[in-house]
Formats: structure tokens, C-alpha cells, sequence
């Protein structure tokens, strides 16, 4: 009797593991639908361009890799939904997060099923924090570093004496103000803050705000607008037409293609800073850069923006430290690249903090034919 | 146990085989997620089923005894899930103790807003409360001292102390025990209100208000009665989702959770028991199982609604039966 159960159990273990070695399973999880849904679509095609790159080389761990794709609807409950599913799909890792709270609400039900979770754009401080994701590694910049840059280009290089800020009234732009402002505080700033305007997220017309602004005349004025499709290119519209002298400071990554598309020419004059270009130095001469946006470009028939390179990093990172540590776990994989340098990514050799967040490296840039959307690095 | 308390008295009026049906359907709802397979995805579509279930009975109350929509019930069921959140993660207080606050502001925050439309009907009484609920979305924004616009993390998992055993519960399967409780409680407690003194006082109100006004009844006393009980249903249902999801954020305002309150109960139909069960379960079913990508499924479940509102507006248990008329 115990032999025939024990023989039983043996032929059922012997049909679970498998014969042959399974594919490595990708999840994406990013708003495939909806107002931001081409930018999840961009961050996946990048993501899918990767991988395909990793399969033509002959895969991970001698195995294949399939990417699955899933739409959050930028919805929170939507997200979670998703996860889930990535878990019953036995998810090799999950790479995800266009707004933070689909990423805040994800990321513990990732953590609890042991899988991987790359946080590919989202900016919360919170993701990092270790409350929801002990292992959490994130590419894009944080608000913190992104305040620093933005800081010392006003009070080293513009050397500016008195500066105001446009700021958006809610934890993305009242923190940036925070944040920059600390800064001035470290970097000695000896200048004044003369003036700060708030708006809410949706408005679209600020002529209020940049009435006060004008008769406040300071030498910069720093803006947060995260609305790149709507707010923000009617505010350089209108910036423009009520003929401020001011320099308009845009915070790090608002200047995306809708606003150069919507705003044309108004942008001229603009500074601002980011983290990826496609066709600026030090971008152009970093080879896996430019061979990445090559094959962006022939895959998909664009310039891959700053939301495409954060995808295919995300892939690079991961797959880098799984080809190191051989494994495919969670906490193994992580802690190769928490705290690690990894090199060869589309950003160049980069470095990730203890914390999780890959060490960002900004190019200040003016911008000087918005209509095409040229830029000009400054120094 | 989906006929729990099928609404066809001649054939159930001996009580203990009807005893002994519901005791089998319960038996069985319990051991649904296994049935199904036994995988997380089964334990977590459930456990989220009953909880969405249990938010829509709040609203299924105001619509199905009142005749009113309400839009602010997003209110009540963010008021569950801050409530949760911040006591839970500041203080460090149990499940109990943070159910028992959900109560209490939801039936403060009722009073306070049933007080208010006392005098409102239909088309201003939803507007009314959806201001309500837009009103409590921008302060929890803007609020950085109860989460603001990112939300609070790090939710720990749900602990019930029992007497001498402490029920813990993190994972989709543990929580599944204390959904389905929920939901049990609250059919029976929507059963119990059907029958209800108030319950039926509600309807003749809405059905006949110069009946009502004969019998001496005041109809804004039921009104206010009947608004208030159906807040912390709603927002019970709201605090078992903070520990399911360990995040809440103001999320919890948005319009999701208002169109699938609003559809799961007009689908199937008005004043039947589990109704917005098997509409919430229909709804989620679609979106996990046969999801036909975001955009769609959006436009699919507005034009639901719409067809079920213009063409059936007694939802699909009215079809049914006038289907089920015609032929025989």
C-alpha cells in the first residue's frame, strides 16, 4: 500500500519538473489604453525590442525568453488585477510602473509572491522606501537628484539673484519645490526667492499666475507640469504671449514630445534637463545607445524617447545580473544590482545607489528650434 | 449560493430544507476558490468579488429601497480604506479596532450628508453626493497627513485577535476566510433589512408616498435611516480592501469603483438579494477572464449600463422573466 503511494507520488513529481528547460517569462505591466497609453505602449516595444535582442544572442541561462504584456489602465485596482495574473503566470520578473500609484499598489503583491520587480518609470520616493519592496530597484531619476541639477544650473551657471517658482499642488511638484529649495540652502544661494504660483494638475490656463509672475520679474522661474499633453504646452503658450523676460526652468523630464508637438516655437528658449537623448552627447557616442536607438528606430520607425530607454534598461539590468549570479531569484538577482555598477546599458555604465535607484547623470539642455524639437546641450 | 434567498416563497416554506440548501450553498461558496483550482489568481478574483460585492450592497440599499443614486458612495468606501491605512500603519491598531472606527466614521460622515440632501430628490440628491465625494477626493489629495496624492504603504497584514488565537492574514488565500465572512454578514444583514420593519416602511415611501403619509410615517426620518446604514456596508468593504491591496491611495475616489457599483447592481436588477453579487462577479469575470483590452472594456461597461438603463431598466432578472412569460 505505502508503496503504491510512494510510487504515485514519484510518477507525479516526475511529470512536474520538466523535461525540457521552460522559456524565462518577462512581464510588462504599463497603460497599454488611455490618455498615457502610446507611452506605455513605448516603454513595452522597447522593452520587446530587448528582449529579442537577448533571444537572437541565444537567450539567458541557455533559455528562451517570452515577454508578456499587460495593460494597468493606469488604474491602481487595474494594476493589481495584473499582478495577480503575473503571478499565476509564474513571471520570471515583472517590469512596471508608469505612475506611482499603480506601482505603489503592485508592488507588495509582487513582493509577496517572491517575484522580481524592476520599476521602470515611476518617481514616488515611497517605491524605494522598503516598506512595500525590500528589493526594489528602480531606472528612472528621482525627484531628489532631479531638484540638485536643476538647482545648481540656476544658482552656478545662470547665476541667477532672484527666482520664482509655477508649481504644481500636489506631492510631484510641492516636493520638487521642497526639494529645490534644500538645495539652494547646501549650494549657499545667496540670491531670494521672491514668488510662488500654484495650479492644480488639470488647469490650463495660468495667466493669472504669469500676470503676478511678470510683475515679479525674476531672473528664473522654475516649473513642475507633469500635464505634457494639455497644461503644459498651453503654459509656454501663454508664457510666451504675455512676454516674460524671465528664464522659464522646466524640472527634469517634463519636456516630452507632445510639447514640442503642441507648442512648437514657443518652446525656444526653455532649459531644462533629463536623463536620455537620442541624438545628443554623451547619447550619441555611447555604443549601446546608439545602437539601440538604431534598432528602435528600424523597429518602430521613431527616435526611441526617454520612457523607451528606461524600458530597455530595465531589461539590461535584469538580464545582466542574471547572467552574473546564474539565478533567477529574486533576492539573488537584486542584490547583484543594489548598490552594484553595472555596465553596457543604454545610459552608458551606470551605478545603482543601496537603495535600489540607478545613479542618474543629467544633460542640461536649451532648447533652440522647438518646432523639430532641437536641442543644445549646455555645459 | 447563488439562491440563498430566491424570492419564491410557495416552494420554500419549509424551513428546514431551506435551512439545509442555504447551508450547502454557503459550504460550497467557502470552498469555491478550490474548487476552481485552488491557484492564487482563483483566491485573489474571489476574495476581490466579494469585497467589490459587499461595496456595491451599500449602494444597492439607496437605489433599490430609496429609488435614489447615490454618487458619493466612493466616499464611504475611501473612508474604509484611509481609516484602515492610517490606523493600522500609524498607530499599529488591530483589525477589530480599525473595523469598529470605519463604522463610526462612515455613520458620522452619512449623518452628516443624509442630513444635508434630506430635502434633495433624484436628479439633485446624485448631484449632491457626488460633490460630496469630489469635495473628500480633493482633501485627500491635497492632505499629506493622511497620504496625499501618493498614498500610504506599507499596510501591515490584517491581525483579528480571537480570544486566544490572533487570525493573521496577508496572502490572497487567507484573506479569502474573512471576504466571504463579510459577505455572508452582509446578505444576511440586507435579508434581515428586506424584512425589516424599515425595509418595507423604505419601499412604501418610494412606492407609495401617500400611503406612507397616511400610516403617519416621515419619510425623511427613513430616508436618513436608510441612507446611513448603507454607508458602513460600503465601507466595510473598503477596509478589507486596504489589507488586500496594503496600499490605498485617492485612488479609491475614482470612477471605477462608482460605474462598477452602479452597473453590478442595475445588471441583474433591483431588490434582489444577490443581485449585485452576481453582478459584480459577471463584471470582474469580463475584466480578468475575457478582457478584451482597457479601452474596451471601458466602452463595454459604459454601454452596458446604457442598455441595461434604456432598454431593461429592471436589469436582466426582468428580461429573464418576461422572457421566461412570453413562452409559457
Amino acid at each position: 500500500m505505502n508503496r503504491t503511494i510512494a510510487l504515485a507520488v514519484g510518477l507525479l513529481a516526475s511529470l512536474a519538473t520538466p523535461v525540457m528547460a521552460q522559456d524565462i517569462k518577462v512581464g510588462t505591466i504599463f497603460p497599454l489604453s488611455g490618455g498615457a497609453g502610446p507611452d506605455g505602449q513605448t516603454v513595452t516595444n522597447a522593452v520587446k525590442l530587448m528582449v529579442g535582442q537577448i533571444n537572437e544572442k541565444g537567450g539567458l541561462l541557455g533559455r528562451k525568453l517570452v515577454v508578456i504584456s499587460k495593460d494597468d489602465e493606469r488604474t491602481p485596482a487595474v494594476g493589481v488585477s495584473r499582478a495577480n495574473e503575473m503571478i499565476a503566470e509564474k513571471a520570471d520578473v515583472v517590469i512596471e510602473g508608469w505612475n506611482s500609484p499603480v506601482t505603489l499598489a503592485m508592488q507588495p503583491i509582487l513582493a509577496r509572491a517572491g517575484i522580481m520587480d524592476m520599476t521602470a518609470v515611476s518617481k514616488s520616493e515611497l517605491i524605494l522606501g522598503g516598506e512595500t519592496n525590500p528589493y526594489a530597484v528602480r531606472i528612472n531619476s528621482s525627484n531628489g537628484f532631479d531638484a540638485e541639477v536643476i538647482a545648481k544650473y540656476v544658482v552656478d551657471t545662470l547665476k541667477a539673484k532672484t527666482v520664482a517658482f509655477l508649481t504644481q499642488n500636489d506631492v510631484y511638484g510641492n516636493g520638487f519645490q521642497t526639494a529645490v529649495e534644500a538645495e539652494f540652502k547646501k549650494l549657499n544661494f545667496a540670491g531670494k526667492v521672491v514668488l510662488t504660483e500654484k495650479f492644480a494638475f488639470k488647469d490650463t490656463d495660468f495667466r493669472v499666475q504669469l500676470t503676478n509672475l511678470k510683475a515679479a520679474n525674476p531672473d528664473a522661474i522654475i516649473v513642475t507640469n507633469s500635464s505634457n499633453s494639455s497644461g503644459l504646452p498651453a503654459m509656454v503658450e501663454q508664457y510666451r504671449q504675455a512676454d516674460l523676460k524671465s528664464t522659464f526652468v522646466g524640472a527634469v523630464g517634463i519636456m516630452l514630445t507632445t510639447v514640442f508637438k503642441v507648442a512648437g516655437d514657443a518652446n525656444n528658449g526653455i532649459v531644462s534637463a533629463d536623463i536620455f537623448f537620442p541624438d545628443l552627447a554623451p547619447f550619441t557616442s555611447i555604443p549601446e545607445s546608439t545602437a539601440f536607438v538604431a534598432a528602435y528606430k528600424k523597429a518602430y520607425g521613431a527616435d526611441p524617447d526617454k520612457s523607451a530607454a528606461l524600458g530597455a534598461a530595465a531589461v539590461q539590468v535584469w538580464a545582466h545580473a542574471v547572467e552574473t549570479t546564474k539565478s533567477l531569484d529574486r533576492k539573488t538577482v537584486a542584490e547583484a544590482i543594489r548598490g552594484k555598477p553595472v555596465k553596457g546599458t543604454v545610459f552608458g555604465d551606470v551605478e545603482f545607489l543601496p537603495n535600489g535607484q540607478m545613479k542618474p547623470r543629467y544633460v542640461v539642455f536649451k532648447v533652440v528650434d522647438g518646432k523639430n524639437a532641437k536641442l543644445e546641450a549646455l555645459p | 449560493m447563488t439562491v440563498i434567498e430566491s424570492q419564491t416563497p410557495s416552494r420554500t416554506n419549509s424551513p428546514l430544507p431551506r435551512a439545509v440548501i442555504t447551508l450547502v450553498l454557503i459550504a460550497v461558496g467557502f470552498f469555491l476558490p478550490r474548487l476552481l483550482g485552488g491557484t492564487s489568481v482563483a483566491y485573489s478574483t474571489l476574495t476581490t468579488i466579494a469585497i467589490f460585492a459587499v461595496m456595491c450592497y451599500g449602494v444597492d440599499i439607496v437605489l433599490s429601497y430609496l429609488g435614489e443614486v447615490s454618487l458619493g458612495h466612493t466616499l464611504f468606501w475611501a473612508i474604509g480604506g484611509y481609516t484602515a491605512a492610517n490606523l493600522s500603519v500609524k498607530y499599529g491598531l488591530d483589525g477589530w479596532t480599525t473595523a469598529l472606527a470605519t463604522i463610526a466614521f462612515c455613520l458620522a460622515a452619512a449623518l452628516f450628508l443624509g442630513a444635508v440632501t434630506l430635502r434633495t430628490r433624484e436628479f439633485v440628491f446624485s448631484l449632491v453626493t457626488y460633490a460630496a465625494a469630489v469635495v473628500a477626493y480633493e482633501v485627500a489629495f491635497n492632505w499629506d497627513a493622511i497620504g496625499g496624492s501618493d498614498g500610504i504603504v506599507g499596510i501591515a497584514a490584517l491581525k483579528l485577535p480571537l480570544g486566544v488565537a490572533t487570525f493573521s492574514g496577508a496572502s490572497q488565500e487567507d484573506l479569502w476566510p474573512v471576504a466571504f465572512a463579510l459577505l455572508l454578514l452582509t446578505l444576511a444583514f440586507i435579508a434581515r433589512f428586506r424584512r425589516s420593519r424599515l425595509g418595507t416602511t423604505a419601499l412604501m415611501v418610494q412606492m407609495n408616498p401617500a400611503l406612507a403619509a397616511s400610516l403617519g410615517v416621515d419619510p425623511r426620518k427613513v430616508r436618513l435611516a436608510v441612507f446611513v446604514i448603507s454607508a458602513p456596508i460600503t465601507g466595510l468593504a473598503g477596509w478589507l480592501y486596504a489589507y488586500q491591496r496594503a496600499y490605498v491611495g485617492p485612488d479609491m475616489f475614482e470612477s471605477y469603483f462608482l460605474v462598477m457599483m452602479l452597473t453590478a447592481v442595475v445588471l441583474i436588477g433591483r431588490r434582489i438579494l444577490v443581485g449585485p453579487l452576481i453582478g459584480t462577479a459577471l463584471l470582474i469575470a469580463q475584466q480578468n477572464l475575457l478582457s478584451l483590452g482597457g479601452d474596451w472594456n471601458k466602452i463595454i461597461l459604459g454601454s452596458v449600463l446604457a442598455i441595461v438603463l434604456i432598454f431593461w431598466p429592471t436589469g436582466l432578472a426582468g428580461l429573464f422573466r418576461r422572457f421566461s412569460k412570453s413562452k409559457f
